[in-house]
């Protein structure tokens, strides 16, 4: 297993604490200044898979290591700690701040708004380090947005891992999914079986 | 069917007054946002555009991100040209008023027309580009009008800062026959970023090329042959009056010797129309006193050629009187010593310099230092010349009378 922690790990398994991922909507993450655009969903990964840099990992564009990432929940969760894991030489985060529930952040909003709560970050290139919040105010997050202003002196900040660890309760903030209107029809929406080669047809 | 709030930014400067786009820069600007308003509205029903004006006394919304296209073509009434550009205001004000934008999930991108030469140094405008990148802004330009040296580096500088995933485009269109709204059809820009161009966008195109594609009058016959048919007609009718009409005016031209009256019919119009005006005055001076004598002013400026003998009597009761009167029935008599021409009295006036150029200043779009109209005043200076020795002492008396 990969629980690197000193401790015996047979009274509770590591890996399910951290299994709020599961009820992340990562169709709908998105972050801001990423050099990759949707490289942000790769973060949110197993606990076991944390340190498995083989993949993509979130990069900020050259020279500039201020990084905003929104992260929208399927149901309200309760979030008792946060850890994230950065890259090497300096690229780690040195600064996390979060704001709940708030839609639409951008970064002149991240950088003058109070956030809920702020941390001063160490390089966890391990993983092992975890960051408590204040329980109280994380008690329904149906969407949560961490902005890490800075880096270790490094030209970029590299994310590989975001974790969070609470209780996911069964409450939906709002029902209703992307709705399509047709005033009138698009033929792009509409591809034929004949079109597709042989898949159902269906509308995006 | 990308979910997108457009702001657009629209050079309303001095330099949109150039005609080199037909009919004018700033009118194929606003066709083209007309266009590109209807686009990003039908292409997806929840988009909105917004539109605002960078040149003038200084940046302004128009209207900010709305669906209604009605809204947004009102709004581009009574826009005025004025003012220099300023693009870097104009794209942060643009970028504020997306971040306000009342559905977060729209994806944000600024248009912008630049059309006059651009102040700002490629650093600043790679900064607001990258600042554009970061909060995941898209960038249009439509880069036209005005090449001086730098606008088109700059602006490719800032298309570079802004381009993440080739979401931002900028596309050059040189002056020529071609609508500035005909160029942009088949751009990124209006097709969006490769997803196969929305329904609107395909039909206009569609028409854009059919126009192009060599049919006569523009109109497939096989599409519309009523409405090919009618255009054809009524151009051949229009080819047949303008003939007639050429021929009854080469007739004239050689009974009346009029080939000089052709040519500059409409200042010899305005010539004798100014000179008719002054003498009016004359006439409503000379009222009361001798109604004959009004008849023959009357008839001296429309036909010289009768009631002659009428004006010789006339002219030496009233010559003493009034200098004014004076003039007029010398005009006259002049006349009558002439063949009869109306073109004599009106060369007359054309003859005088001052009165010609203080005409010539009234018309508009003449200028009276033009070399081309100094020739033909040259010319019919020449023309008049054996007048004038005659009439040397009456000359002196114009003189004053300006």
């Amino acid at each position: 297993m990969a629980c690197t922690h000193d401790h015996s790990c047979e009274d509770h398994d590591c890996s399910s604490s951290w299994s709020l991922y599961k009820h992340i909507d990562l169709s709908k993450v998105t972050a801001l200044n990423e050099a990759n655009p949707g490289s942000v969903k790769s973060v949110f990964k197993a606990w076991e898979e944390r340190l498995n840099s083989s993949g993509e990992h979130l990069e900020s564009n050259e020279g500039d290591p201020e990084l905003l990432v929104y992260i929208p929940f399927t149901s309200d969760v309760k979030i008792k700690s946060i850890s994230v894991v950065g890259g090497a030489d300096g690229t780690s985060p040195s600064k996390l701040r979060v704001f709940i529930n708030r839609d639409g952040i951008d970064f002149s909003d991240a950088q003058s708004m109070q956030p809920v709560q702020e941390w001063d970050l160490v390089e966890n290139l391990q993983g092992v380090l975890e960051y408590q919040t204040r329980y109280s105010k994380f008690q329904s997050v149906a969407n949560i947005t961490l902005h890490f202003p800075d880096s270790f002196g490094g030209d970029t900040t590299q994310i590989h891992y975001v974790g969070f660890k609470g209780e996911a309760t069964q409450l939906k903030r709002d029902v209703v999914a992307t709705i399509v209107y047709e005033i009138t029809p698009n033929p792009s929406d509409h591809k034929t079986r004949a079109e597709t080669g042989g898949g159902l047809s269906h509308v995006e | 069917m990308v979910l997108e709030a457009t702001m657009i930014c629209i050079d309303n400067s001095e330099w949109m007054r150039n005609g080199d786009y037909a009919p004018s820069r700033f009118q194929a600007q606003a066709d083209a946002v007309n266009l590109i308003c209807g686009a990003k509205t039908q292409s997806n029903p929840e988009n909105t555009v917004g539109v605002l004006t960078m040149a003038g006394k200084g940046v302004r919304v128009l209207v900010t991100p709305t669906s209604d296209l009605g809204k947004i073509l009102a709004c581009m009434h009574g826009l005025e040209i004025g003012g220099e550009m300023n693009l870097a205001a104009g794209i942060q004000v643009a970028q504020l008023a997306l971040k306000h934008r009342q559905n977060k999930k729209q994806q944000q991108r600024i248009i912008v027309f630049a059309g006059s030469p651009v102040m700002h140094d490629k650093k600043a405008l790679e900064m607001i580009g990258k600042k554009l990148k970061k909060n995941s802004v898209a960038l249009d330009i439509v880069n036209f009008g005005e090449d001086d040296g730098g606008k088109t580096e700059k602006l490719e500088a800032l298309l570079a800062a802004v381009n993440n995933n080739d979401t931002s485009h900028i596309v050059h269109v040189p002056a020529g026959p071609n609508a500035l709204s005909d160029v942009l059809i088949s751009t990124p820009i209006f097709t969006g970023d490769g997803e196969g161009g929305s329904g609107f966008a395909a039909s206009a195109a569609a028409a854009a090329a059919g126009g192009v594609s060599g049919f006569e009058f523009g109109v497939d016959p096989n599409l519309d042959p009523e409405l090919a048919l009618a255009l054809r007609v009524s151009m051949e009718e229009e080819r047949a009056r303008q003939e007639a009409a050429a021929k009854q005016a080469a007739e004239e031209a050689s009974k009346e010797e009029k080939g000089g009256e052709e040519q500059d019919a409409t200042m010899t119009e305005r010539a004798s129309e100014g000179a008719s005006e002054a003498d009016n005055k004359k006439i409503e001076i000379a009222d009361d006193d001798d109604t004959s004598l009004q008849q023959a002013l009357a008839m001296s400026m429309d036909e010289p050629t009768s009631s002659q003998d009428l004006q010789d009597t006339e002219m030496s009761d009233a010559a003493a009187e009034d200098p004014e009167l004076a003039l007029a029935l010398q005009l006259s008599v002049q006349d009558s010593t002439k063949d009869s021409s109306s073109q004599a009295d009106v060369s007359k006036l054309l003859a005088d310099q001052s009165f010609v150029s203080s005409i010539l200043a009234s018309l508009p779009g003449v200028d009276p230092n033009d070399p081309s109209v100094k020739e033909v005043l040259a010319s019919m200076q020449n023309q008049s010349e054996p007048q004038q020795k005659q009439d040397e002492d009456k000359a002196p008396k114009k003189e004053e009378e300006k």
